[in-house]
C-alpha cells in the first residue's frame, strides 16, 4: 500500500474512459440475409431491380403490398412517395438497423441505380400521396433569404450553426423498448437534394414544410444558405465545433486559463520552495 | 523541502546571460513591426492575433526571465505591525469626532429633523425609478388577438385552412398586430388519427392553436415532435404535449400552453375566435387563477 | 536621470518616504497568490479593448437594413445593435480581434475570479482581519457577474436575446414585486425597447466604475494589511517573506500583464467566439437550440433545468417555477458567499488574526464543506449541457435530465465525505501529495495515527493482516 492512491485514481479513470466509450459505440451497420452487392445486381440481368431489391430487403418491415407491419409503417399513405423514399435510401437512413431505433443518417448501402430503381418501384406501385423526388437549382436561390428561412424554420431543431441538437422521446405501449432519445441530425451527410426532400416530407420526428410554410423560391434560397453553413466564414479563427458558449467556457478555461497557469506557475515559487 | 537557492548578486546573470531576454524581445520586435504591415495591407484577424500576441508574448518572456536570473530573489523578510491601533489613538479619534459637540440648544431635536430630512428625500429621490418603465397593468394578461381576426404568417400573408398540411407547423401573429411579441401562436394540424384537444369550437379539421410562448420561462417553444405531437422547448426542455392540450409532460414547465380558438372566416382564412382566456408566458405573482 | 525625476516629484509631491516605504515593500511569492493578478490584468485588457468597441457599437434597437461585406445577411433586417456589431466583425481592421480579445477576457477574468476565490477560501484567507477584503471580493465577483451577462447581451442576437427573455421572467417571478421589476428594468413588456440602450450604460460606465473603485480598495488593503503566506522556512505570524516590490516583484507582474494580454489577443485572433453572424439577430419568436448562456452563468442555467415543475400558489397568487433557480439560488449563493468568514468564525470559535494560510488538510472540515459545495455547483453546470449530453449519447433528454437530478442529491455528500477522509489521510500520514497517501491512512486514521514508521518497515517484509 505504500504507493497510495494512485492506484485506485488509475483504475478509477480507466473505467469512466471505458464507460464513454461504451457509450459511444456504433451500431452495427444494417445487412440485408443475403446481400448480393451492387455488382450483382446489375449484372445478373435482374428483370425489375427495384422490385427484387424492394422484396429482398424492403417488405420484411414494409409488407408486400407496403402497406407496412408491426416492424414498419405504411408506405402508402401520409407524405411518402418519391421523394421520402429517395431521402431515406440515399441518407443511408434505410435500411434499419434494428426497426425500433429511431431513422439515423450513415452510409448508403445502395448505389444511384439501385436507388433510382427502388423510387420509382415504390412510386408506380405504391401510389402514395407524397411529393415526388424534388429537382434541385441551386443557382435561383438569393442567400440572405436563405438565412431568414433557416432562422425562422430549421435553427430552433438544427441549431443556428447547424450542428444539430436533441429532443426527447417517449417509450410507448406498441414500442416499450424505444427509449433513445430523438437525435436531430447535423448537414453532415445531406446534399441539397436530401434536404429538399426532407423539407417536403418531414421524415421521422421532423414536422412538414410544405409551399405555405416555405415556397419553392424559399427553398432553393434555403439550400443556398445551407450549402454556406457546411463551410462558413470562420473569420474568427478556429470554430471550435461551432457548438457555443459551453465549447468557449471550456476553450477558456483550459486554453486560457491554462496557459496563464503555467505562466503563474513559473513566475512564482511552489510549496516548500525558498528562493 | 525543495531548496532554489537564488541569492544571486546583480549582475550575475546566469549560465545563458542575457541572451534569452534578447532573442525575446527581437522576436517581440519582429512582430509588432510584422502586425503594423499586415494593417496596412488591409488586415487578417488571425495572423493580428497571432503576430500581437507574439509581440506581447515575446516582452513577457523578456521581463520574467530579466526577474528570474538577474534580479534578487523572495528572501526578503518584513515585520508585520500590530494592526489594531492603541488605545490612546482611538481615544483621540472619538475625541476628535466628537468636537464640537459641546451643549447645543435642541440638539436631538435638530439631529432628528436633519434624520427625517435625509430620509424624506431619499424616498423623493426614489420616485424615478417609476418613470423607468411602463406599469404592468393588464399587459400581461392579454395579447392583440381578437374575434375574427385573420391569422397571418411573419410575411404578414393570411392563413387559409387547407394550406395547413398535416404535421405542419405555422407561426402566426394578429393580421392588425403582424409584430406583437406576445401574440405570437403556433398553428398546427394534427393527423386525422389524433382527436383535437380542447372546446369542439376552438379547432377546425384538427387545426388548433396554442401560444407559443412557454409558460416556464417565456423562450418560444419552436420545436415539433410530428410523430408524437409534442411541442418541445429547447431552452430547459419543456415538453407540451398536443393532443392533451398542451399539457406538460416533461421538463419544468408547470403550466400547459394557452389555447387559442380558431375558426374559418367565410372566405376560408383561418381566424381567431377570441384572445387566449388565460395570460400567455411565465407566471407572475398575481397572474389570475384558471 | 532617475534621482532628477524623484527630486523634481518630491519638491512638490513630498513623496520620498512613502516611495522608499513603498519600493520596499515585500510580498510573498508563491504562484497561487498571483491569480487574483491574472483577474486584474485579464480586466484590463477588458477595458482596453472595451473601450475600442465603444467605438463603433451602437447601443440602439431601430431597425436597420444590413449592407456591409458578410454576404448572408445582405439585405436582411436588424437592430442597430446587430449590425453595428457585424460591421465591426467584417468590415473594420482589427474590428474581430478586438471584440473576440474582449470576449475571450471575460470568460478568463471570470474563470481565474473564481480559482482566486477558492485559493483564498480553501487557505482561510478570509479570516479576521480579512472579512472586509473577502467582502469586497463577493462584490467584485457579482459585479463581474452580472457585467459579463450584459455584455454578451449587447449585440442583441438570436442566442444573447433568448437568455435576456429568461431573465425577463426571472425578474417578473420575484414575489409581489416581480411585474413591476421586469416593467421598470425593462421599460414595458418582452421584448421592451429600453434594455439595450439601458445594459449598454451599465456595461460600459456604472459596473467598471464600481470595479475598478472597488479594486483599488481591494489592493489598498492588501497594501494596508499585508499578504497572507503558507506556513515554510522563517514565515511567521508575525513577518512577510517574499521579494521586494522593486524591482523583482514589480517586473513580474508588468511581464504577467503582458503575458495575460499576449494570451488574451492570441486568442482573439485565433479562436473563434460568439460568432453573432451566424446566430442571426433577435426575433422573440424565434430561437436557436441547443442555448446555453456564457459558462459563468451555467450553474443557474442547469438549476432551471434540473429542477422539477414546482410552482408554488396560494391565496391567489403564485410564486412561478423560475423564481428557485433564478433568483433564490442565486440569493442564497452570495448570501451564504458574504457570510462564510462570519459562520466560520462562529463555528470554529476562532477570532483569532491569522496571517499564515491554512493547508487544505488542516481544515478538512472546511475543505470538505468547500468540495461538497463546488461538486454542487459542478453538477448544475454540467446539467447546462443536459440537451448537448444527450445529442452526443444519442439518449433521451429525459434520461440525461433524471440522471443530474440524482446526481445533484448523492454527488456531493459523497464527494465531501471523500475529501473529508483523504484530507484527515493526508494529515496523519503527513504524505506530500494525496496520489502518494497510503490507503491504510485514509481507511484507518486513528490506527494510523503515531505508528507510521513502524508499519512502514513491518509492511516491507511480510504482508499486512489488515482488516
Amino acid at each position: 500500500m505504500r504507493r497510495g492512491l494512485a492506484p485506485l485514481l488509475l483504475l478509477l479513470a480507466t473505467v469512466v474512459a471505458a464507460g464513454c466509450g461504451f457509450l459511444q459505440r456504433e451500431a452495427e451497420p444494417y445487412r440485408p440475409p443475403v446481400y448480393y452487392g451492387p455488382a450483382e445486381v446489375a449484372g445478373a440481368g435482374v428483370a425489375n431491380p427495384g422490385e427484387h431489391l424492394y422484396l429482398r430487403d424492403c417488405s420484411y418491415c414494409h409488407g408486400n403490398d407496403g402497406k407496412g407491419t408491426t416492424r414498419g409503417p405504411d408506405l402508402t399513405v401520409e407524405t411518402n412517395g418519391g421523394a421520402l423514399t429517395d431521402f431515406v435510401l440515399r441518407t443511408g437512413r434505410m435500411p434499419i438497423a434494428d426497426a425500433v431505433d429511431q431513422m439515423e443518417p450513415g452510409e448508403p448501402v445502395y448505389n444511384e441505380d439501385e436507388i433510382d430503381a427502388i423510387v420509382s418501384y415504390v412510386t408506380t406501385q405504391f401510389h402514395a400521396p407524397g411529393p415526388e423526388v424534388p429537382h434541385v437549382d441551386l443557382g435561383k436561390g438569393k442567400l440572405a433569404e436563405g438565412q431568414q428561412v433557416y432562422q425562422e424554420h430549421c435553427a430552433a431543431c438544427h441549431a443556428t450553426t447547424g450542428i444539430g441538437g436533441a429532443m426527447l422521446i417517449h417509450p410507448d405501449e406498441d414500442e416499450p423498448r424505444k427509449t433513445r432519445g430523438i437525435v436531430i441530425p447535423n448537414f453532415e451527410r445531406s446534399g441539397a437534394q436530401a434536404v429538399a426532400e426532407a423539407v417536403r416530407t418531414g421524415p421521422g420526428s421532423m414536422p412538414v414544410f410544405g409551399t405555405r410554410a416555405i415556397s419553392d423560391h424559399e427553398l432553393e434560397s434555403l439550400l443556398r444558405y445551407m450549402r454556406y453553413l457546411k463551410e462558413p466564414a470562420d473569420e474568427g479563427g478556429l470554430p471550435i465545433g461551432r457548438v457555443g458558449p459551453v465549447v468557449e467556457g471550456a476553450v477558456g478555461w483550459l486554453v486560457g486559463l491554462g496557459l496563464l497557469l503555467l505562466v503563474i506557475r513559473w513566475i512564482g515559487t511552489k510549496a516548500g520552495e525558498v528562493e | 523541502m525543495k531548496t532554489k537557492s537564488r541569492m544571486l548578486r546583480p549582475g550575475d546573470a546566469g549560465p545563458a546571460g542575457p541572451t534569452p531576454i534578447l532573442v525575446a524581445l527581437g522576436i517581440s520586435i519582429a512582430a509588432a513591426v510584422a502586425v503594423t504591415v499586415v494593417y496596412a495591407l488591409g488586415g487578417q484577424p488571425q495572423l493580428e492575433g497571432a503576430l500581437l500576441g507574439l509581440a506581447l508574448g515575446g516582452v513577457a518572456v523578456a521581463l520574467i526571465v530579466f526577474a528570474r536570473r538577474m534580479l534578487p530573489g523572495g528572501h526578503f523578510v518584513q515585520v508585520r505591525e500590530d494592526l489594531p491601533g492603541t488605545a490612546d489613538e482611538r481615544a483621540s479619534v472619538s475625541a476628535a469626532f466628537s468636537t464640537g459637540a459641546e451643549p447645543i440648544e435642541r440638539r436631538s431635536l435638530m439631529v432628528k429633523m436633519f434624520g427625517l430630512a435625509v430620509g424624506a428625500l431619499g424616498l423623493a429621490a426614489l420616485f424615478p425609478v417609476r418613470s423607468l418603465g411602463t406599469r404592468p397593468g393588464q399587459s400581461l394578461r392579454v395579447t392583440d388577438w381578437k374575434r375574427g381576426t385573420r391569422v397571418v404568417t411573419g410575411n404578414g400573408e393570411p392563413v387559409r385552412l387547407e394550406e395547413v398540411d398535416v404535421n405542419t407547423i405555422l407561426t402566426v401573429f394578429p393580421e392588425d398586430h403582424p409584430d406583437s411579441p406576445d401574440s405570437q401562436t403556433i398553428l398546427l394540424r394534427l393527423p386525422p388519427s389524433v382527436p383535437a384537444p380542447g372546446p369542439r369550437d376552438w379547432t377546425v379539421e384538427g387545426v388548433v392553436a396554442f401560444s407559443k410562448i412557454c409558460t416556464h420561462a417565456g423562450c418560444p417553444v419552436s420545436l415539433y415532435q410530428a410523430q408524437s405531437q409534442e411541442l418541445f422547448c429547447p431552452c430547459h426542455q419543456s415538453t407540451f404535449s398536443v393532443a392533451q392540450g398542451a399539457k406538460p409532460t416533461f421538463g419544468p414547465a408547470a403550466r400547459r400552453l394557452p389555447q387559442l380558438p380558431i375558426g374559418v372566416n367565410d372566405q376560408g382564412f383561418v381566424v381567431a375566435m377570441g384572445d387566449f382566456t388565460e395570460p400567455v408566458g411565465p407566471g407572475f405573482w398575481s397572474r389570475p387563477r384558471d | 536621470m532617475i534621482n532628477r525625476a524623484s527630486r523634481w516629484i518630491d519638491d512638490r509631491l513630498s513623496a520620498a518616504s512613502f516611495t522608499r516605504h513603498a519600493l520596499n515593500k515585500v510580498f510573498p511569492d508563491h504562484w497561487s497568490f498571483m491569480l487574483g493578478e491574472v483577474a486584474m490584468y485579464s480586466f484590463v485588457v477588458l477595458l482596453l479593448t472595451g473601450i475600442f468597441l465603444t467605438f463603433f457599437f451602437d447601443p440602439s434597437v431601430a431597425e436597420t437594413t444590413y449592407e456591409g461585406s458578410y454576404a448572408p445577411l445582405r439585405g436582411v433586417k436588424m437592430s442597430e445593435a446587430f449590425r453595428s456589431t457585424v460591421e465591426l466583425s467584417f468590415d473594420v481592421r482589427a474590428g474581430l480581434v478586438m471584440r473576440q480579445a474582449h470576449h475571450w477576457a471575460a470568460i478568463v477574468f471570470i474563470a481565474s475570479l473564481v480559482l482566486h476565490m477558492l485559493r483564498v477560501f480553501f487557505t482561510g484567507a478570509f479570516r479576521r482581519p480579512r472579512e472586509i477584503n473577502w467582502i469586497v471580493g463577493v462584490t467584485l465577483f457579482i459585479l463581474a457577474f452580472f457585467n459579463g451577462f450584459s455584455g454578451y447581451s449587447l449585440p442583441d442576437d438570436l442566442l444573447s436575446g433568448t437568455g435576456l427573455r429568461i431573465a425577463y421572467s426571472i425578474a417578473l417571478s420575484v414575489p409581489m414585486i416581480g411585474s413591476w421589476l421586469a416593467f421598470l428594468v425593462f421599460g414595458g413588456e418582452f421584448p421592451a425597447h429600453e434594455i439595450i440602450p439601458r445594459l449598454f450604460i451599465t456595461h460600459v460606465m456604472i459596473v467598471p466604475g464600481l470595479i475598478i473603485g472597488l479594486l483599488t480598495v481591494h489592493l489598498a488593503i492588501i497594501w494596508r494589511q499585508k499578504h497572507t503566506d503558507f506556513p515554510g522556512p522563517g514565515r511567521r505570524e508575525t513577518n512577510v517573506v517574499g521579494s521586494r516590490l522593486w524591482p523583482t516583484y514589480a517586473i513580474n507582474s508588468i511581464g504577467l500583464f503582458f503575458a495575460v494580454s499576449a494570451v488574451l489577443i492570441a486568442m482573439g485572433g485565433l479562436l473563434q467566439v460568439n460568432p453573432v453572424w451566424l446566430y442571426g439577430p433577435f426575433h422573440p419568436d424565434q430561437v436557436t437550440s441547443p442555448a446555453q448562456p456564457d459558462w459563468w452563468l451555467g450553474w443557474t442555467e442547469g438549476a432551471l433545468r434540473i429542477i422539477p415543475s414546482w410552482e408554488i400558489r396560494a391565496f391567489g397568487f403564485e410564486i412561478p417555477n423560475p423564481f428557485f433557480a433564478g433568483a433564490l439560488l442565486p440569493g442564497i449563493t452570495f448570501g451564504l458567499l458574504y457570510l462564510w468568514p462570519f459562520i466560520e468564525a462562529r463555528m470554529t470559535r476562532d477570532r483569532e488574526p491569522h496571517h499564515i494560510l491554512d493547508r487544505a488538510r488542516d481544515r478538512p472540515v472546511r475543505t470538505a464543506l468547500g468540495m461538497t459545495t463546488l461538486t454542487f455547483y459542478a453538477v448544475l453546470q454540467v446539467a447546462a449541457s443536459n440537451d448537448l449530453i444527450a445529442n452526443k449519447l444519442a439518449a433521451s433528454v429525459a434520461t440525461i435530465t433524471r440522471v443530474f437530478q440524482v446526481l445533484i442529491i448523492l454527488l456531493p455528500p459523497l464527494v465531501g465525505y471523500v475529501t473529508y477522509r483523504l484530507m484527515k489521510g493526508l494529515q496523519v500520514s503527513r504524505a506530500e501529495r494525496f496520489s502518494t497517501v497510503p490507503l491504510d491512512a485514509v481507511l484507518h486514521p486513528k490506527r494510523y495515527n503515531g505508528a507510521s514508521e513502524e508499519r512502514a518497515s513491518e509492511e516491507s517484509e511480510e504482508p499486512t493482516t489488515s482488516s
